[in-house]
Parts: C-alpha cells; sequence; structure tokens
C-alpha cells in the first residue's frame, strides 16, 4: 500500500475538486451552519433528515454532502454561542462561557473571528491527521480477524457508554437495547424472521432514519414545545471589529494549539467527539491559566481552545470509521448507515478498494473547512436575524421536513408509524433520564456484533476463551476493563461528573 | 412499605425489564444453538438477560438512592406531534405535498395551548410552497407535490 501523504492527498483533491462535489461540499456547509445556528434541532436528526436526498447521489458527493453538514453545524453553534447565549449545538456549550462574555463586553467580533480561525487551523490539522494516521491503521487493521472485531466492538461501545452524558449504568442498558433492536428482522444466518410479526416494514431490519429522527428530531421537538418559548437573550451586539487585534492573537495562538492537539486525540477515540474535545480542551485551558479567574469573564482562550477541540474532533472522529469500521459516536453511526446505503462496507477496505472515495472525502474536509472561514464572517449578519423566527414558526416546518425525510425512504407509511413509536419510546426514556445516543451506536453494530462473535465461535468450536487467546483481541479487551475500572475508580467519576456539570 | 427514591431511575428499570422480558418471550421460538453453531436465538437471549439484570439493578437503586423527580409527561403536544406523524405518510398518499403540509402543521401548532390558525395555515402554505420546489422539482424526490398518486 502506497504510504505517501502527499500523493494520497492529491488523489483526493482531484477527485474532490469536480464542480458537482464542491457545489455539494457548499450545499452541506451552508445547511449545517443553518442548522447549527437554529436552536432546537441538532446535526444528529439534520443528518438523519438529509439521508435520503442523498441515495441517489454518488457515494463520494452523499459523504462530501453529510461531512459538510457536520462540520458546518459545529461553526454555527459557536455562532449563536457567542452572540446569544444559546448553544445551537452540544459541542458549543462551553464556548457560551466566555465566548458571551467578550460579545457582552464588545468584543463580539475577536470572538467569532478566533473561533473561525482556530477552527480552520484545527480542521487543517485534522486533516492531516487523518491523512497521516488513516493509511498505517488501516493496515493493521487488515489484521484483524472476527475475534479481534468483536472485541474492538466492545472496546467502542464500553467506551461510548463511559463518555456518554448521564448515568453510566442506563447508557449501559441503551447499548443493549440498541444491539438487541438491531437484530430485529431476517437472520442473515438462518434466514428466520425474528421479532418482526409478519410486518413487512421491518423484515430487512428496522430502519435506521425512522428510529434516529423519531427519537432525536422528533423528541427535540416535543421537548422545546413543552417548555414553552425558547429563550431570546438577544444583545445588542457590535460587530464593527471583525477582526481581533494583536494582543487577541498572541493570547489565542497557544490555546489554539493545545486544542487542536487534544481535539485531534480525543477524536480518534471511540465514543469520543466533538462534545467531549470541547469540555476537556476548556478545563485545560482553565486549569494552565495564570488567572484562572480570567475564565468565565471573557477569557478568549476559553473561546479558543475548545473551538479548535470541537473542530479537530470532528474530523479525526472519521478515522475509526474510515479505518476500522468503527463508528464513534452517533454522527459517525449516521456515516456508517449512509455508507452502507451507498453500498461501501465501512472499514480498512475503503482504503484499497475505492482510494478515490477515502481520499476524496479527506480533501473535502479541508475544502469544507475553507468554505466555512470564507462564508461564515460576512454571512453573520444574516445567522443571527435567522435567530429571531420564533420558534412556533420554525417547529412545524422541522416536523414536515422529518416527515419528509421519512417518507422518501421508499414512500412507505409504515415507516411514519415507526418513527412515531421510536418518538414515543424515546420521550418517555427521555423522562426516565435515558440519553439517546448510546442506543443508536448499538443499533448499528447489533448484526455485526453477532456474526463476529457468532465467526468467533465457530472458529474455536464454541470457546470464548479464543477472544483472549489472541493477542490483538486480548489486548482490546484489556482496554476496555481498564475503561471499566475508571469508571469505578471514584476519582475519575468525579471529574466526569464536574466536566459534565460545567 | 417500600418506598421509591428516585423515580427516574424506577422508571427506566422498569422500561429495561420490560424490553428484557419481551425479548425472551417473543423470541422464545428462535432456535438457541450452541455455542460453536450460535441459533437465531441465541445472541437475543444473551442480550434481553442482560438487559432485565441492569433493568433489575436501576430499580434497585431507584429504591435505594435520592434521584430527581419524573417531569411531568405534557399530553398535549405529544399526543399532537405523534398523531399528525401517524396521519401523515396516509395524507400524503392521498392529497400530495401542499395539502399534507398545510394540515400538519395546523396539527402541529394545536401541540401549543393558544394556536393561531390562520397564521398556521399561512406558515403551512409557504412550507408546503417551499417543500415542492425544493424536494419534488430541484431534487426529484419520490413525492406526490399537488395531489395524491
Amino acid at each position: 500500500m502506497e504510504f505517501d501523504i502527499f500523493s494520497n492527498l492529491a488523489t483526493g483533491f482531484s477527485a474532490a475538486f469536480t464542480l458537482q462535489n464542491i457545489g455539494f461540499a457548499l450545499l452541506g456547509c451552508l445547511l449545517g451552519t443553518l442548522i447549527g445556528v437554529l436552536p432546537g434541532i441538532g446535526p444528529i436528526p439534520a443528518i438523519a433528515m438529509l439521508l435520503p436526498i442523498t441515495f441517489q447521489l454518488e457515494p463520494l458527493s452523499a459523504l462530501i454532502m453529510l461531512a459538510g453538514l457536520y462540520y458546518g453545524a459545529q461553526y454555527g453553534g459557536s455562532t449563536t454561542s457567542i452572540l446569544v447565549n444559546i448553544p445551537g449545538e452540544a459541542s458549543s456549550i462551553v464556548t457560551c462561557i466566555d465566548g458571551h462574555q467578550m460579545a457582552r463586553q464588545g468584543r463580539a467580533g475577536s470572538a467569532l473571528a478566533v473561533a473561525a480561525l482556530g477552527s480552520f487551523f484545527a480542521g487543517c490539522v485534522g486533516t492531516i491527521f487523518i491523512a497521516a494516521f488513516g493509511p498505517p491503521l488501516a493496515a493493521f487493521a487488515q489484521q484483524f480477524n472476527s475475534p479481534d472485531y468483536f472485541s474492538l466492538m466492545v472496546l467502542g461501545l464500553t467506551t461510548a457508554v463511559v463518555l456518554a452524558h448521564g448515568s453510566v449504568i442506563k447508557a449501559v442498558a441503551m447499548v443493549l437495547i440498541g444491539l438487541l433492536f438491531g437484530l430485529i428482522g431476517t437472520d442473515i444466518n438462518s434466514g428466520l424472521q425474528r421479532y418482526t410479526f409478519g410486518i413487512s416494514a421491518i423484515w430487512e431490519g428496522i430502519d435506521f432514519l425512522p428510529l434516529v429522527i423519531g427519537m432525536f428530531g422528533v423528541v427535540e421537538i416535543i421537548r422545546n414545545i413543552e417548555s414553552r418559548e425558547l429563550p431570546r437573550a438577544l444583545i445588542g451586539t457590535k460587530l464593527r471589529d471583525v477582526w481581533p487585534t494583536k494582543q487577541d492573537f498572541h493570547d489565542s495562538w497557544r490555546a489554539v494549539l493545545r486544542g487542536t492537539g487534544l481535539g485531534s486525540i480525543l477524536g480518534i477515540l471511540p465514543g469520543g467527539g466533538a462534545v467531549l474535545a470541547a469540555f476537556a480542551a476548556y478545563t485545560v485551558e482553565k486549569k494552565i491559566a495564570k488567572d484562572p479567574s480570567r475564565f468565565g469573564k471573557g477569557a478568549i482562550e476559553g473561546v479558543a481552545g475548545p473551538e479548535s477541540a470541537n473542530n479537530a474532533a470532528a474530523q479525526t472522529s472519521f478515522i475509526p470509521l474510515l479505518t476500522l469500521g468503527l463508528p464513534s459516536n452517533a454522527v459517525m453511526a449516521l456515516m456508517m448507515g449512509a455508507m452502507i446505503i451507498q453500498g461501501i462496507q465501512p472499514g480498512a477496505s475503503v482504503m484499497t478498494k475505492s482510494p478515490e472515495l477515502f481520499w476524496g472525502m479527506v480533501a473535502s474536509m479541508w475544502i469544507g473547512n475553507l468554505m466555512l472561514l470564507v462564508l461564515n464572517l460576512p454571512l453573520i449578519g444574516v445567522w443571527v436575524k435567522l435567530l429571531s423566527v420564533p420558534y412556533r414558526l420554525l417547529y412545524p416546518a422541522i416536523l414536515m421536513f422529518c416527515i419528509i425525510g421519512v417518507y422518501s425512504i421508499n414512500t412507505n407509511v409504515e415507516q411514519l408509524i415507526i418513527m412515531a413509536i421510536f418518538a414515543a419510546f424515546g420521550y418517555v426514556l427521555y423522562k426516565f433520564g435515558c440519553e439517546p445516543a448510546p442506543m443508536v451506536l448499538g443499533f448499528i453494530l447489533g448484526p455485526l456484533m453477532e456474526e463476529n462473535l457468532r465467526r468467533t465461535l465457530v472458529l474455536s468450536r464454541g470457546d470464548p476463551m479464543v477472544l483472549l487467546e489472541r493477542p490483538i483481541s486480548a489486548a482490546l479487551l484489556l482496554m476496555s476493563l481498564f475503561v471499566v475500572a475508571l469508571i469505578v475508580l471514584p476519582q475519575f467519576r468525579k471529574t466526569r461528573e464536574e466536566a459534565f456539570q460545567e | 412499605m417500600v418506598r421509591v427514591k428516585s423515580p427516574q431511575d424506577f422508571g427506566a428499570g422498569a422500561v429495561f425489564i420490560a424490553i428484557g422480558v419481551a425479548g425472551i418471550a417473543l423470541g422464545s421460538d428462535l432456535p438457541m444453538g450452541t455455542a460453536g453453531r450460535m441459533g437465531a436465538g441465541y445472541f437475543p437471549m444473551i442480550l434481553s438477560s442482560l438487559i432485565i439484570l441492569i433493568g433489575l439493578v436501576t430499580g434497585a437503586r431507584g429504591l435505594s438512592i435520592e434521584g430527581p423527580p419524573i417531569d411531568r409527561f405534557h399530553l398535549r403536544p405529544l399526543l399532537f406531534i405523534l398523531g399528525t406523524i401517524a396521519i401523515s405518510g396516509y395524507l400524503l398518499n392521498w392529497t400530495g405535498l401542499l395539502i399534507t403540509t398545510v394540515i400538519v402543521t395546523v396539527l402541529a401548532a394545536l401541540a401549543r395551548p393558544k394556536a393561531n390558525l390562520g397564521e398556521a395555515t399561512l406558515l403551512g402554505l409557504g412550507i408546503g410552497l417551499f417543500a415542492i420546489g425544493v424536494f419534488v422539482y430541484a431534487l426529484n424526490q419520490p413525492l406526490p407535490a399537488w395531489w395524491g398518486r
């Protein structure tokens, strides 16, 4: 296999630099920013809603657009965090703390520019990270066998559980429920129907779009209506000085570097991703600052660090998906679903079988980041205007787009009923304090995990010890155990709670 | 008398146990096979048992550790939104995208207490025309636009 980063990137850029693909990258970025700006709709339902549109596109164009949507949402989220103290999206919650304070002091322009430039820098580094670590990791993954894959999924799901919000034990249950739901449909091995009750719409398994859109998109709408009108704290933000001062640059460049490094690493971890990276970066900045009391009162490092980190992580969280076939969070699970629909099995083979696709996507990430930088700053005024649209006018449109998205899968009315059922299910679980994200991960991995377990046990004639006899598998399981041990240790538990509290 | 200290945990535990029991009961006719030759029921049974186990632990925590109460269930938004979704597919087949959007928008507006139906109708027309432009004409999605199929 060719390990030369630059010739690979050249392949990618030539694949991505077609008028069509650039158009889809632009569309993805614009829609993503829009979604990031609008409160009450996060990237997960948005990507799910727009997935059916991409069915008829070429695989590369489809993935480019969806990826653009994802990191566009990151940018959009930070804009509203800074300007109006409403995080459009979970990974920019910490940006509110200092970003909005800066805006109140009339330094909104600086905060926005530092966020955008930091994100762009992080995006560039993230792209190089993928290009550099993707191939060796994929080569390593070639040695993986069924037991190793099974253990890898155990590790991925364990980490996802530990890093999920809220109660760990509920997250474990949600993962298991997801795995179980993933098995509904025809068993590929025996051809037997499992839990289908003769309903033809689920013979081939429950479609993941009605599940995801129901549990995220629709539940979100109901929750927002319940809590009456969303608070609007539009302050008179002056946007005169969009360019940061020399002092701002001086104060923030180290935070950008640290955030990028931290984000790139945390993005790769299974279960990691943009949200975790942003929280971690903020904590680090606060810890190492000479004067931590400035934080919460408009410290520019508190914007630069987390914003760089969430973008870097958004980028590098593609690595486990593209090289190991393991989605590290719910957004990546959606990307995995999109790839499967396009007939691509995510994993090490993507790089060898369709290098233009892999490298084209990597290249498009950089193009997308550049687009966002160019688009975002001049368009800030437009995005802020959008925020003044009251939610009562917004949610019927979101609901209708959810419906259209699910109906477009195969114009099957039953899919909408399934969506309503999962919305009800998600609503009840939300009231009981359960997060839906781990369930989606389990749902996507269910069939894969069963198949790898089956193959493992066939090879070993039913002896599960084989999982500990193979070195790769044993190492992965040991790491899972380590992760579990972490959660039991009181000290780590305390830090985790603090991190999610802020 | 046992007292529920954390209603959220207790409720979640009950849901988990119900799912696990359903998984075992409804999958009881699936062949288990052996570890070396896993049948269609093997992995579902393992998962269902684990879910019940965790359900029991979560439920027990709900009885022993203090926790937050459950927020009130607001039936009006829940029923209106879910009902709208459930009928929307049939409406789409019958009346097409434009009329469906208007009806969906009005029903969705009714999910909130003080709904302005005139405004909702106009909004529905706007969203409907926009959706037809984007999804039917620009993106060629398989949707009936002006009237059903």
